[in-house]
């Protein structure tokens, strides 16, 4: 087999911009101490004849715990071990350290990428074979979030982000990177937000909003920010473009909880837009570690709500049928732990299944253009209408 | 005139019945329908019950009809039935039934001839089959071999008579029995060409051979010589006689095919009989190629050189030059004799006392054992054998039942043995692994028999051999509706299933004709059959054996058939369909070997079950299973830890990698203390295959005895990984699997 060259590694191409590990700040020098630890956990159990192994915390439903009193997802204390040994865990493992020696190189020239710039980073031919070490981006993407909780660093940490998705607007000013940025300024499209909101980032410079409204997508987004809701109500308007990524999560978080602005979600009435305020409320599965620097336990559900379409008077033209794997999603989210005890939620759902279709906020237009902002929304906050 | 002669038959029988009626002794009567051996007439070997029926004609059709008038008038219409008139409409019962299987029978009876003649006279037998088209649908067969050759006037009487050989009346394991078939093959040439039988045959190189055209005169069944003025032709040896033989067109291989650097030896004695038949050649289940190709795994001592109509050369070289031991000739054994047989016999005797006519008749009886019999029978050890009536007989008859006898010698048998089906089965068919078993020799009803079984795991399906002329050749004979017909009954072991992924594979509609395929459609539908992956489809082909000749026709029928699929080959690691036969790429050969082999009918293509039989084949069976069951568990283990290996492998260098670039350790270094852990912890392929190897070389098998493993190269161990990781790494693995690769070398040329 003719051998092709690797491709370029990113250590060999620009070691002499390497900035000395004592000149890192304090939060890659901690970073780097559990990179490099990893590394030599690997060497040890080499040197002592022994089968190399990580231990990963498990992200899944079985390995995350409701917290009661906190009202938040934890991560339980389960591990899978990662062997490098073990015929279908092999890969993954040489994956693992792929994705840490790629970040260790990010911290050390002081950079950051995106998760597609490090899978780009880190592909390459195996030597000898026409095996790709990574094949699609969601196998890296896995194996980053695997490594976050392996060395218990957070993403950012290893100079990593995800892309910018979701937007905000309102009377508030925020300094991102030293850049002064004025919310009630951004036009038509709201100031994008960053993937990466530590306040090392981004500060809060003033506020005047009194709560914060998010909704699921840029459509409806777009209805509030043109009907300047946000003015007349003294809000934060914010979207996540569906599942909200960390960052939109990390700044809604660090809203609520610096600047005591209530959280209300106007999402689809339906499985999905369900789980997204579970998100929102308690943190996800997946990232159930990341739960104590996100979840909002005090989050309201705005709406839709199952009622909505004899309570606004809607045309059956709009309604959605149901297909299987909503109603199998819809039994799964009722089952969950956090939902499990609030009879408020089992009747929602329940009701959403008894009506056999799901409704999207963008359906309230067919009533009015503007019906959504001028009477839906200020009418729920009103009468306290919520779901907790 | 068929129905003369059948009608002929039953008037026999009628009157005979009526007869014994009349005579008081309707029991023996009823003996007479049946044959020397109490089977039924339609059961009986066609041949014998041709002789049988001519001997009853001779002898007894001027008895027949003396006591009535009506037979009388009847009688004298029986005496014009001629040997050739019978032949003539009754050419299926031996063999003749049409076209395409009167030349495999031609080739069937001239090759077993040939081999028989050769054995006997203790000369490792080369075999030249020339098959030529000389018209429509004519084809002249020659067979020739290196045997010893046939004195001069018993020439004429061997190709041109009916019913003259030397095997008939023994008792004795061999091919042919009745002596029956190469003048009925002449025959038939004659009646379907016009054209006489054409012999040479040469005694020693020193001496003149014989040429003869030959046929037989059909009425007095005596051979008639064209050439010669009836003497036949002397050729002289040496190149004078070549130069002879060439001028006249007489067909004769001189010389042995010339090994290398060698001068070819010239062939000093043999018999070349050449047949003008119509026939039809068509390859398959069934044919010519197919009798060669499995003769050739029975009897790995053979050579046999074939050219077919189409001009391809096939040659089976013999992987032995080891002869069988002669087989010895036995008396009957008591148990196996029928009552009507025993009453011929005792009419037959020239014994004059009972106790006389059981030990010098029968194997096994001693004095003391005949005095018992005939004490158990309440009869004189000195009672005249002339005066024992049918009540009698019926005594001694049970008496022979009740007694205790022990069983018949069976060195009367010679099995291929263990090692030889190994090396046949290896040098015809290919394949990977190959075990045999042969059991130790058995009775059914008086009658030594013994079972032998070879295997050969992982050949290539006959299909993946086809090449794309030799398909469309075979697609302009095929008589088959649809293509997949085509496929399920060219090929051998090759299924409904395997069929309809090969169709699909090559994209034609399910009910394609196969005739109407177009030149570039027949090489997609090679490149589908080459493609195809039929390992788990393919089902297993099963080769029948009787005394070494294969049994082509109604396998459902026979008893081995039935055993392969009705024992449970899961165990040992093939998938079987319930009541089907195992899946995978198994060549079966199952040899049975016997002095009396009891076929289900007259055409001999099937062995009937018999509860011993059926448990010898049973115990056979098991004992290669269980020696492939091992095989196939190792290999998957060598297989599975193999790729596990090479799996590690492939990642080590870039763990090493990855972790060099953290915290500075050297690379090389880590590479390689991790892959010490990476030997440790597959360190089971290491064992297996230094096992293996171990046992190879001091000759212990574990897998039992008599097993043949072809090498198989790492690649192919390792198919599925398409390479070995890191350079260093992959070179230790190749090293720990480096046996020898010998690959399984096909040793047949096309």
């Amino acid at each position: 087999m003719a051998k092709k060259k690797n491709t370029v590694r990113v250590s060999t191409s620009s070691e002499s911009k390497r900035i000395p590990f004592a000149q890192l700040p304090p939060r890659d020098k901690k970073t780097m101490k559990s990179l490099v630890g990893l590394a030599d956990g690997v060497v040890q159990t080499a040197e002592r004849s022994r089968p190399p192994h990580l231990d990963i915390p498990s992200r899944s439903l079985s390995n995350v715990r409701f917290n009661q009193s906190r009202r938040i997802i934890e991560m339980g204390s389960g591990t899978n071990r990662r062997e490098l040994f073990n015929l279908s865990q092999a890969k993954a493992y040489m994956q693992t350290l792929l994705v840490s020696s790629g970040c260790k190189q990010l911290i050390e020239q002081g950079k950051t990428t995106s998760l597609r710039g490090l899978y780009y980073m880190l592909k390459h031919t195996i030597e000898g074979t026409k095996e790709e070490t990574f094949d699609e981006q969601s196998e890296s993407d896995t194996i980053i979030e695997d490594s976050e909780v392996a060395l218990d660093v957070l993403r950012e940490e290893l100079h990593l982000y995800a892309k910018s998705a979701g937007s905000i607007a309102g009377p508030i000013t925020l300094v991102d990177s030293g850049d002064e940025i004025d919310c009630s300024r951004m036009g038509s499209g709201g100031y994008t937000i960053p993937s990466i909101c530590e306040p090392e980032i981004v500060q809060f410079k003033q506020n005047e909003a009194k709560f914060i409204l998010h909704v699921e997508k840029d459509t409806v987004w777009r209805r509030f920010n043109e009907d300047k809701f946000w003015i007349s109500h003294k809000c934060i308007l914010t979207h996540g473009g569906g599942q909200p990524p960390r960052g939109v999560r990390r700044l809604l978080h660090r809203l609520h909880h610096e600047l005591k602005l209530p959280v209300y979600c106007l999402l689809d009435n339906d499985p999905w837009g369900y789980y997204i305020y579970s998100v929102i409320k308690q943190g996800s599965i997946n990232l159930a570690y990341e739960s104590k620097r996100m979840a909002i336990p005090e989050a309201k559900y705005l709406g839709l709500r199952s009622k909505d379409y004899e309570r606004c008077g809607l045309s059956t033209s709009v309604q959605i049928k149901l297909n299987e794997s909503d109603t199998k999603r819809a039994k799964q989210i009722a089952k969950y732990p956090w939902f499990e005890k609030k009879p408020a939620w089992q009747k929602e759902i329940q009701a959403m299944l008894s009506n056999g279709f799901k409704l999207e906020v963008e359906s309230l237009i067919s009533k009015d253009i503007s019906y959504v902002t001028e009477e839906y929304v200020p009418a729920r906050l009103k009468d306290r209408d919520f779901l907790d | 005139m068929a129905r003369m002669v059948k009608s002929a038959q039953f008037m026999q029988f009628d009157t005979g019945a009526q007869r014994s009626a009349a005579g008081g002794s309707p029991r023996l009567a009823v003996q007479h329908r049946r044959g020397n051996d109490g089977l039924r007439w339609n059961q009986r070997c066609p041949k014998t019950r041709l002789r049988e029926w001519l001997a009853l004609s001779e002898t007894e059709s001027t008895t027949v009809g003396k006591k009535r008038v009506t037979a009388e008038a009847l009688a004298t219409k029986q005496r014009d039935i001629s040997v050739s008139e019978f032949f003539a409409k009754n050419r299926h019962l031996l063999g003749f039934d049409n076209p395409r299987k009167a030349l495999l029978t031609t080739v069937k009876e001239a090759v077993d001839n040939s081999l028989d003649a050769c054995e006997e006279a203790g000369i490792v037998p080369e075999i030249w089959v020339h098959i030529q088209l000389v018209g429509d649908n004519r084809f002249k067969v020659g067979v020739q071999d290196n045997g010893p050759g046939i004195v001069k006037k018993q020439i004429p009487l061997i190709f041109g008579k009916l019913l003259y050989g030397s095997k008939f009346h023994r008792l004795r394991m061999s091919r042919g029995q009745q002596g029956i078939g190469i003048s009925a093959a002449g025959m038939y040439g004659k009646l379907s060409t016009g054209k006489p039988v054409k012999v040479v045959s040469k005694t020693a190189a020193k001496k003149p051979a014989h040429y003869y055209e030959i046929e037989i005169d059909t009425r007095k069944n005596v051979p008639e010589i064209h050439n010669g003025k009836g003497e036949g032709e002397d050729i002289p040896p040496g190149d004078k006689g070549l130069a002879y033989m060439q001028k006249n067109g007489i067909e004769w291989v001189a010389h042995y095919p010339a090994l290398d650097g060698e001068r070819s030896r010239e062939i000093a004695s043999g018999t070349r009989v050449t047949i003008e038949l119509e026939a039809r050649y068509q390859r398959g289940r069934g044919s010519v190629d197919e009798y060669l190709f499995q003769t050739a795994i029975a009897n790995p001592h053979v050579t046999i050189h074939y050219l077919d109509p189409e001009g391809h050369q096939t040659d089976y070289l013999r992987a032995s030059e080891q002869l069988p031991r002669e087989p010895k000739e036995i008396k009957p054994h008591p148990y196996g004799v029928e009552l009507g047989r025993l009453v011929t016999m005792l009419r037959d005797t020239k014994e004059s006392t009972l106790a006389g006519f059981l030990t010098s008749s029968f194997s096994r009886v001693s004095g003391q054992v005949a005095r018992r019999i005939c004490e158990t029978a309440k009869l004189s050890t000195r009672a005249s054998t002339k005066r024992i009536g049918r009540e009698e007989a019926d005594r001694l008859y049970k008496a022979i039942q009740e007694t205790k006898i022990s069983a018949p010698s069976t060195d009367c048998i010679v099995p291929i043995g263990e090692e030889l089906v190994n090396k046949g089965l290896h040098q015809v068919v290919p394949g990977e692994f190959y075990a045999s078993a042969t059991r130790p020799p058995a009775v059914y009803r008086g009658n030594p028999f013994q079972i032998e079984v070879g295997l050969a795991y992982g050949g290539a399906a006959a299909l993946e051999k086809v090449t794309p002329e030799i398909l469309s050749e075979l697609l302009a004979q095929s008589d088959a509706r649809t293509l997949k017909q085509f496929l399920v009954n060219t090929f051998d072991g090759l299924g409904n299933d395997a069929a309809e992924k090969i169709i699909k594979e090559a994209g034609f509609a399910a009910r394609q004709s196969p005739s109407k395929l177009k030149k570039s459609e027949i090489l997609e539908l090679h490149g589908a059959m080459t493609n195809v992956n039929l390992a788990d489809t393919q089902s297993m082909q099963v080769l029948r054996y009787a005394n070494r000749v294969p049994l082509q026709f109604q396998p459902a029928a026979c008893a081995i058939t039935q055993a392969v699929a009705r024992m449970n080959w899961r165990p040992y690691g093939l998938s079987q369909s319930r009541g089907g036969l195992p899946s995978g790429p198994v060549t079966l050969m199952v040899h049975m070997a016997s002095v009396w082999v009891p076929f289900t009918s007259e055409s001999k293509e099937a062995i009937a079950s018999y509860p011993e039989i059926e448990k010898e084949l049973r115990l056979a069976l098991q004992a290669v299973g269980r020696k492939l069951g091992m095989y196939l568990r190792l290999r998957s283990k060598v297989r599975q830890e193999g790729e596990r290996r090479s799996i590690f492998l492939r990642y080590l260098g870039e763990v090493a990698q990855a972790v060099s670039e953290i915290n500075g350790f050297d690379r090389r270094k880590l590479y390689d203390r991790l892959l010490q852990v990476a030997k440790r912890k597959t360190v089971e392929a290491d064992t297996q295959l230094d096992d293996r190897g171990r046992r190879r070389m001091d000759g212990e098998e574990d897998f039992g005895d008599n097993v043949l493993i072809v090498e198989q190269s790492p690649e192919d161990l390792l198919a599925s990984s398409e390479s070995n990781g890191q350079a260093g790494g992959s070179r230790q693995l190749e090293l720990a699997l480096d046996a020898p690769a010998s690959s399984p070398a096909p040793r047949r040329k096309k």
